[in-house]
């Protein structure tokens, strides 16, 4: 296996054909999509009733109406500056963490550098260091910078946890470009730079992309740091601010409800549009 | 254009004259390498240091104690065994459990038939979930009166089985960990169905003409070829449970009772609610000792790469 983000072949091309090809096994893993969904399912359910409905007939029906007022609802107690927060966060780390990444990881893949394989084995331990092992520290860190409670704080430290994956992936990526092209362009004239932004980003494009959704998933999820240097509700991001949404509205189960698919929209709509470069950046980020 | 080949690294010492290689190489990984000081190695190393005293995190002066954090977790400090332990039965469990539903999942998803990338979209959606979410959701499922799984089990007859999931000290955590499962069994399905695919379909087939049972074929042939994925999933899922830390916040808050307490909560207790940073950051220092354990091989098996 390779740290290149080779693409899934398509699975069904090559597969063995279905021998159990009968009713019962379309019927089993129908059951069994169904029960795993079902959390999601109540969740929508929920979050389209209205709150008496709600209350007569409880967990299990279907809505008796679609209240789709319960997003807007929602939407205006809180969830607004969370997904605000979040969005902003996210939309401006991910690019940034992702160049930064790039860079490094073209230093590290294609430039004659001392100990390159010892620095690349550091950035990869940075994977799987617990976040409790930099807290204090950081917290320390940032009350010196008077970064505690502020959302351009957490996006440093975003992007120094999301080095490690960007540039596991990238480097692995841009190995595999063949050094001949490196050498035409040298050739041509081309400085370092050119080489990087010229031909080396355009040809990683799959890698990128992939890159872009595993980070802008993982930035969109991110809980620790944000619950640690996030103190005022005005600063919350969405995963801390949905959870402190939960115990405000406790017993409004409809907003509840609501407030969480706001949270897990995009992350739908993500899946739904990039699913192909999300299967093959993940499967390409682990191996 | 000259038609000569060269070589790049020999082509790049006309480069040598603008600007030494290796510095333009630190040039490109300056921003990185900076970040990555400030964010990971110094806190770190400052984490280890200051396991060494006992400190309250606000008062100028840190009083030097040696190990003595160390001694007093592991001999005095009641919280800090339940947390190890079931940080260590959670792990266990998490190389069982779902790691098997992902493994069941890809080889029943690596059959061709209508519909299987629907099905693996359907299994795979909850772990891009946040764990946050994924406890909301399930803190939902677990409520004693308008919870599903409380109104299920009323609805087939099954009264005697209702419960308080989350708040039964003797149930609480595995209620959490069959949250946390719907979450985690995505990854290792996705990792075994690329296992899977680099697998030649051939060797399958002869070993099915020369009368082997399903079960014989996936023993002695599909597995052994699975061998290096199973090292990287089990590498993953070990250091990842060893990590858990908000589904546990958001569901049980380490209670009832501190029973559902791991490592990584203990800490943010110890050293944000009790003001015992000395012992706070020993126990992120053990996690991190536990996690090392498993993630050397790790990344030595992704840098040889």
């Amino acid at each position: 296996m390779t740290a290149s983000v080779a693409p899934l072949p398509d699975v069904t091309v090559r597969a063995p054909r279905l021998a159990v090809g009968s009713y019962v096994f379309y019927i089993a893993i129908a059951v069994a999509a169904l029960i795993w969904s079902s959390p999601l399912f109540i969740l929508f359910f929920t979050a389209l009733k209205s709150a008496n409905d709600f209350a007569q007939n409880g967990t299990f029906s279907l809505p008796q109406t679609i209240e789709l007022s319960n997003f807007a609802k929602a939407w205006d107690v809180g969830i607004r500056t969370y997904f605000m927060n979040s969005l902003v966060l996210t939309l401006i780390k991910v690019p940034t963490g992702v160049f930064i990444c790039s860079l490094a990881a073209f230093a590290l893949a294609k430039m004659r550098l001392r100990g390159a394989r010892a620095i690349f084995t550091i950035f990869v331990l940075g994977l799987v260091v617990p976040m409790q092992m930099t807290l204090v520290p950081l917290t320390t860190l940032y009350q010196h910078l008077g970064l505690i409670d502020s959302l351009p704080g957490l996006f440093f430290l975003y992007l120094g946890f999301g080095l490690p994956l960007g540039i596991l992936i990238l480097r692995g990526y841009f190995r595999s470009i063949p050094d001949e092209m490196i050498e035409a362009a040298f050739i041509d004239g081309c400085s370092w730079w050119d080489v990087y932004w010229r031909i080396v980003i355009p040809v990683s494009k799959p890698a990128i992309v992939s890159l872009l959704i595993l980070d802008g998933i993982s930035t969109w999820n991110e809980f620790i740091l944000a619950q640690i240097f996030i103190r005022t509700q005005a600063n919350r991001t969405l995963p801390l601010g949905v959870v402190q949404f939960s115990t405000e509205f406790s017993t409004a189960y409809e907003l509840l409800a609501a407030g969480q698919i706001i949270t897990i929209m995009p992350l739908i709509l993500l899946y739904l549009f990039f699913q192909r470069y999300f299967v093959h950046g993940m499967a390409g980020a682990i191996k | 254009m000259t038609s000569i080949p060269v070589d790049m690294k020999a082509g790049s010492q006309t480069m040598r004259r603008a600007l030494p290689q290796s510095l333009v190489a630190w040039l490109f990984l300056a921003p990185a390498a900076v970040i990555f000081a400030v964010v990971l190695i110094y806190p770190m190393t400052y984490s280890a240091w200051l396991s060494l005293f006992q400190w309250d995190g606000v008062s100028p002066n840190k009083v030097w104690v040696g190990v003595e954090n160390y001694v007093e977790l592991f001999t005095a400090n009641r919280v800090f065994w339940i947390a190890l332990k079931n940080n260590v039965f959670w792990s266990l469990l998490s190389l069982v459990i779902p790691t098997g539903i992902g493994l069941g999942l890809a080889l029943l998803l690596n059959t061709a038939f209508r519909g299987s990338s629907f099905f693996r979209s359907v299994f795979y959606f909850p772990a891009i979930l946040s764990m946050s979410i994924v406890g909301l959701i399930w803190s939902w499922m677990y409520h004693p009166t308008l919870g599903l799984i409380n109104q299920s089990l009323a609805a087939i007859g099954l009264t005697g089985l209702e419960n308080n999931w989350l708040s039964d000290p003797s149930i609480a955590l595995y209620s959490v960990f069959v949250a946390a499962t719907w979450h985690n069994a995505g990854l290792p399905m996705l990792l075994f169905l690329a296992g899977l695919q680099t697998i030649p379909k051939e060797v399958m087939e002869a070993s099915r003409i020369d009368g082997a049972t399903r079960l014989q074929s996936f023993w002695f042939v599909t597995f052994p070829m699975l061998r290096e994925t199973t090292m990287v999933v089990v590498a993953i899922t070990a250091i990842n449970s060893l990590k858990v830390y908000d589904i546990i916040y958001v569901m049980t808050y380490g209670g009832p009772a501190n029973r559902t307490q791991v490592l990584g909560t203990w800490m943010y207790f110890l050293t944000y609610n009790h003001n015992e940073v000395g012992l706070g950051t020993a126990i992120a220092v053990i996690l991190f000792g536990l996690t090392l354990f498993f993630a050397i091989p790790y990344t030595r098996h992704m840098v040889r790469n």
